[in-house]
């Protein structure tokens, strides 16, 4: 049956996946059947920074049942290939962080795996580490963003608000665990077969690491139980243990790490301290803004250089300024690696930008819903980096959405006669007969509200380097398959990459399916990351579906959903591969930091409600108005279930994430340590899209996975702050926190003289 | 089962035979595999899924005789005889559960690994008859699913469809759907059968005297409820390589009123507390305490004489125990003990037990006009490790306080009894100047440390707080 254009896209089609999951039957990584496979296991540093002198092996252990490789067993180049290739695969000589891969083992069971980690010894010698973001000197990557005459600026300023915040690191927890197989083939290659996001980025790192070519390297995706960023580097290290694992035992070797493992071993969201000072003039304009930014990327690159670039080129927030300096480092410190999560250093610095310009709404006296209209972007206007913003801009349809379905005037109304309220009740002559804090309710409510903006796509000329590769094929046997490295990890690529061809061919969703996630089947089209698969890939996979269409209606001068099976039948197979060009307009000079940064913007806001208990400050956020722009929006339910699920990680990190690290190593190390909201913590979050269409790929949309993760945190901090009054400038507002400013702020009050006439 | 003939022979012996889905199966393993272990490595039904091992995901959730557990937390010991239901076993006839389809239809699902756990623990709702029966009877309310699932993690959704798919189903608005012919997943294929997992063996004594003498024997550590037993193991605790399972000894079962107290059976779970009426009349402050101890799965398994044997300045019931004068029945070779609570927990997670001791059961006297009060303060609001736990007891006597007891976890070593701020209430009316005097005094009165959960500074303050909310409560200023 035909499918009229128009019909596809734009409409809930249902996850392909769903099935498979309800039942049982999806398999992931540990459920895969593979005969024979023997246990990996790794052998850790316990040290944040040390010398290796020796790795013992306990002689009274039968070393003849197991297998053991260290760093003199790699037969390539001892690294895990990503940006600056400075992190081994497993330590020669120097520990740089605690947790660190020294080792590794497999045994064909077990329980005799574990007793051989626990027979190795390592013999170190402790070296000083560098533990403090502040005092590190070495960076791995330094940014300056320039633009106007920042003295000039703050001249003309009229005050300057300055601001600190800080956020800490946050731990992805995807439910499944890393988790990869490695077996050998008859031919001398691997195949990896894992949880994971990235395929051709494991590939590249194990033809490295085991001196292999290309073509004798294979990497599948298994089933994957959540990703995030935290599945996009990391399986590397774990796809090249694995598989030294496999080439010493000889036969195929399962690495599946514990949740412990997972946690004090992968990396995190950085942390970060941003200092903003901003001079604005006396009508609201902002004429200046200093903004330095540092984030701990911990020992090694890994992907810390382009963290920092987004977080750099986000850190303004999406507010006009005609003076703009941003200097921005990530620097070397002996703790674990920190590496990609959702939004990828744009969330910490976007918690900056909008609480600072909440502060500064604070000392103009003027709502900052208000301040925020006056000085979001609209079209023209002109970023940090010098770019115009050409098209799509939404910042202020995203606000005003917003703000009319929380009806967030009346509700801020609520809010500050409440606090009123209860300021008036701590000046009653009998308040402190009744007892030591401001007022008699249990329970302070508040409502905030944050913008942001997401580049959509990699930074700057990312995707002209990267030349993805994406395509579709009309098989023989008449099924129409598109092959991309795009994984499925739960965001919905399986479902909506297909319905962006089935859009294109004018063929019911279900007709199209994804190859099998296999890099001898697919083609790179570069990583799943970036908020890029649907506004790049999918632009890949329409251009593609398009000629797909052209050449057999040519061919059958009959429609395509009329005649593709019998131009199968008749012709054989046709497939297209398409390379991305960049899109038109769009430059990017690396060595100044300036043009074009992304292709293109999407834009969110979000309302948050909280009660903060005033005896405990415990936050509950009860209820989130989400208002995202992605440009068209492809699936609706998937794309709201995207807004809902980053928003409530977003709520994570600004409330209860907290991770401690101590001497380098994180202390919240389980699941009953490191704790993530439960749906008796979650919010009722009510997504609301907002269509902006990208005009340079077939399918106008943007991205959007990352966008809600941007915009959470501000919302609760600035509830927080309307229901109590002050500031919390450090992630996440633990109840500690919470309390602490509680108490500032109470014994500020008591100090302050009764007013006898209120009572 | 004959009576052992040494104290070191197996009474329950491999391998152990059990439904699951309603097949017969059998598992020729140690005593003390995790459920979740023979059903993925030894059965192949991998629809449970790990993803912590601690019972704090519900990623393998099943259903153990209706009830939800973690599977995680299970050993198979327990499993004997019993009808264990998993993710396969959902979809009959060809047809996907109604909750399963509900969760396809409202986008419930989307990277999957925490769905399986999340419809067992929904179906376990729905089955309970407290969601409400399509179509006529009411439909559940949100924050009673929200409950249900409270002991199951989603990193991808947010929560509200699967919240949905569950009401969905309960209210009967669901579609059919037809179950795809490759979900019929046969219990055989399994790759990792019968792998040295380094489990422990487990012995299941059938009397108390069998009990006793295993105990004596040394070298076991005892089991009811597995949900701290178990998740030592997952955290490499060094304990004991055998398991004394307590699941069959009838003696430690039940709720009664005896002799002006009541009497609750060592094993008696915190889903027990909850719904008994006889706790609802006598010591509603238990089912109130048990309401917030981890989430269904553990509520289901966990034991209140477990959580005395752990003696975790955590534990959430030892302060209340503590508040209403609980005594501890112990029990061994030489005979029985009663211990008062408060002289029970000497050290930090040590007992006044001795190492061939059972906990038989808890007794609770009975004081009329007596009123307790109960706070926990966790980190979040479902399957939190308490920061503080405070209970406060007392007799109202002509507006005034009378026999005090203030009792707090998580604020020192062990659970304490409050003494110097018992004293600053006993005999006073609670006023705000009263209140204030004892929040003082309780600040200055505990030990509490900076750990992984907060800092000293936040309990002292806290505990003082909510001391002070509690006293104003009740006196209504």
């Amino acid at each position: 049956m035909a499918h009229p254009s128009g019909t596809v896209i734009g409409r809930s089609v249902p996850r392909r996946d769903a099935p498979a999951k309800v039942t049982g039957a999806a398999r992931y990584t540990d459920d895969l059947v593979v005969e024979g496979a023997w246990f990996g296991l790794t052998v850790r540093s316990t040290e944040p920074h040390a010398r290796l002198l020796g790795i013992d092996r306990d002689p009274a252990f039968d070393w003849s049942r197991v297998v053991v490789v260290t760093a003199a067993d790699i037969p390539g180049e001892n690294v895990v290939h990503l940006i600056h290739d400075d992190q081994p695969a497993l330590v020669a000589d120097e520990i740089r962080h605690h947790a660190e891969a020294v080792a590794l083992v497999a045994a064909p069971d077990p329980a005799t795996a574990r007793a051989a980690r626990a027979a190795i010894h390592l013999r170190t010698e402790p070296l000083p580490p560098v533990l403090d973001l502040l005092a590190a000197e070495e960076a791995f990557a330094r940014y300056e963003i320039t633009k106007g005459d920042l003295e000039a600026g703050f001249a003309e300023a009229d005050r300057i608000v300055d601001g600190t915040y800080r956020v800490g690191p946050q731990e992805h927890i995807y439910i499944e665990p890393q988790a990869m197989i490695a077996a050998l083939e008859a031919d001398g290659g691997i195949t990896v077969t894992g949880s994971l996001q990235c395929p051709y980025y494991i590939h590249a790192a194990l033809a490295r690491a085991l001196a292999l070519p290309v073509d004798k390297v294979r990497v599948v995706q298994a089933e994957t139980g959540g990703g995030f960023g935290g599945k996009e580097e990391y399986p590397s290290m774990l796809a090249v243990h694995a598989a030294l694992l496999a080439r010493a035992a000889g036969r195929p070797v399962r690495m599946t790490y514990d949740r412990h493992e997972d946690i004090v071993a992968t990396t995190k969201r950085h942390p970060a301290v941003i200092h903003h000072r901003t001079g604005v003039a006396a009508d609201g304009r902002l004429v200046a803004q200093e903004i330095d930014v540092v984030m701990d990327a911990g020992a090694y690159a890994t992907l810390s250089p382009v963290v920092l670039s987004r977080g750099a080129l986000h850190a303004t927030g999406p507010y006009r300024c005609p003076n703009v300096r941003v200097r921005a480092r990530a620097v070397m410190t002996n703790t674990v690696p920190a590496g990609a999560f959702r939004g990828f250093g744009a969330p910490q610095t976007e918690f900056a930008a909008e609480i600072h310009l909440a502060r500064i709404a604070e000392a103009l006296e003027l709502p900052a819903a208000e301040l925020r209209r006056r000085l979001a972007y609209r079209e023209g206007d002109v970023t940090a980096t010098g770019q115009v913003l050409r098209h799509s801009v939404a910042a202020i349809d995203v606000l005003e959405r917003a703000e009319e379905v929380a009806d967030f005037a009346a509700e801020r109304a609520k809010t500050a006669h409440a606090r009123e309220e209860r300021y008036a009740d701590t000046r009653r002559a009998d308040a402190p007969a009744r007892g030591m804090h401001p007022g008699a309710e249990r329970i302070a409510s508040g409502v905030g509200l944050a913008l942001g903006w997401h580049g959509a796509g990699f930074t700057g000329s990312g995707e002209k380097t990267l030349g993805s590769v994406a395509g579709i094929e009309l098989t023989a046997d008449g099924r129409i398959v598109i092959l991309t490295a795009q994984t499925e990890i739960g965001q919905g690529a399986a479902t909506v990459l297909p319905q962006i061809a089935a859009e294109v061919l004018g063929v019911a969703a279900e007709a199209v399916e994804p190859a099998p996630l296999d890099t001898a089947l697919v083609p790179n089209s570069g990583p799943t990351v970036a908020s890029r698969t649907t506004m790049v890939v999918g632009g890949l996979v329409a251009e593609a579906a398009g000629k797909l269409r052209a050449e057999v209606e040519q061919r059958t001068q009959r429609p395509f959903a009329e005649s593709w099976r019998d131009d199968a039948a008749a012709h054989g197979p046709t497939r297209i591969d398409v390379r991305f060009e960049g899109y038109p307009g769009i430059e990017w000079d690396q060595e100044r930091y300036r043009g074009d940064a992304y292709p293109a913007y999407s834009w969110a806001a979000a309302v948050a409600w909280v009660d903060v208990d005033l005896d405990t400050g415990q936050v509950a956020v009860r209820r989130v108005v989400a208002v995202d722009e992605a440009g068209r929006v492809v699936n609706p339910m998937l794309a709201a279930g995207q807004v809902e699920g980053g928003t409530l990680q977003a709520v994570g990190y600004a409330t209860i994430e907290e991770m401690q690290v101590v001497d380098g190593r994180y202390r919240n190390d389980r699941l009953a340590t490191y704790l993530i909201p439960t749906a008796l913590d979650a919010p009722a979050i009510e997504a609301h899209l907002v269509e902006a269409p990208f005009p340079h790929n077939p399918h106008g949309a943007k991205g959007l996975g990352e966008l809600p993760m941007d915009v959470g945190a501000p919302a609760v901090i600035d509830a927080i702050h309307d229901a109590i009054g002050a500031w919390i400038t450090e992630l996440p507002a633990t109840p500690a926190r919470v309390l602490a400013a509680l108490q500032a702020l109470e014994e500020e009050r008591l100090r302050e003289p009764v007013n006898e006439g209120v009572s | 089962m004959t009576a052992p003939t040494s104290a070191s022979q197996k009474l329950v012996t491999a391998p152990f035979r059990f439904t699951v889905n309603g097949q017969p199966v059998e598992a020729a393993v140690p005593g003390g595999r995790r459920l979740l272990d023979v059903l993925r490595l030894d059965l192949g039904l991998t629809g449970s899924k790990e993803g912590c091992g601690e019972g704090e995901c519900g990623a393998c959730s099943v259903l153990l005789d209706g009830e939800v557990v973690d599977s995680c937390l299970v050993p198979v010991c327990q499993v004997e005889g019993r009808e264990v239901r998993t993710v396969e076993g959902l979809a009959t006839g060809g047809r996907l559960d109604p909750l399963q389809a509900a969760i396809v239809e409202a986008g419930g699902v989307q990277c999957g690994i925490c769905t399986p756990g999340m419809l067992m623990a929904g179906r376990a709702f729905l089955d309970s008859g407290n969601a409400g029966a399509a179509p006529t009877s009411a439909a559940p309310t949100d924050a009673a699913i929200r409950e249900a699932i409270a002991g199951n993690l989603c990193r991808c959704t947010g929560y509200g469809r699967i919240v949905e798919a569950i009401r969905l189903a309960a209210e009967g608005r669901v579609s059919t759907m037809s179950a795809p012919d490759a979900m019929a997943v046969p219990l055989a294929g399994a790759d990792r059968r019968l792998l040295d997992l380094g489990d422990p063996e487990a012995e299941t004594p059938r009397t108390l005297a069998e009990a006793y003498a295993l105990l004596a024997d040394g070298g076991r550590r005892p089991l009811a409820g597995g949900t701290d037993a178990l998740v030592e193991r997952t955290a490499g605790v060094p304990g004991a390589d055998r398991y004394l399972d307590l699941a069959a000894l009838d003696a430690l079962l039940g709720i009664r009123v005896l002799d002006g107290a009541l009497i609750l059976g060592a094993a008696t779970t915190y889903a027990e507390l909850r719904r008994d009426p006889l706790i609802a009349e006598h010591a509603s402050v238990l089912a109130e305490m048990s309401a917030e101890v981890g989430a269904a799965q553990i509520q289901n398994r966990g034991t209140l004489g477990g959580n005395i044997a752990t003696a975790s300045p955590a534990g959430d019931s030892l302060p209340v125990l503590l508040a209403l004068d609980a005594e501890i029945v112990v029990g061994g070779v030489r005979g029985e003990r009663t211990l008062p609570a408060a002289s029970f927990f000497p050290a930090y997670r040590r007992t006044a037990l001795a190492a061939d001791e059972l906990i038989l059961r808890i007794r609770i006297p009975l004081v009329p006009d007596r009123t307790v009060a109960f706070r926990k303060v966790g980190t979040r609001r479902a399957q939190a490790i308490s920061v503080v736990v405070l209970a406060v007891a007392w007799r109202w006597q002509n507006g005034l306080w009378r026999d005090v007891r203030v009792a707090l976890g998580s604020v020192a070593p062990t659970p304490i009894r409050a003494r110097a701020t018992e004293a600053a209430l006993e005999g006073m009316p609670p006023t705000a100047r009263v209140a204030a005097v004892a929040a003082a005094t309780l600040a200055a009165e505990i030990t509490p440390i900076d750990d992984v959960r907060s800092t000293a500074v936040y309990r002292r303050t806290v505990a003082g707080r909510i001391l002070h909310r509690i006293v104003r409560d009740a006196a209504g200023w």
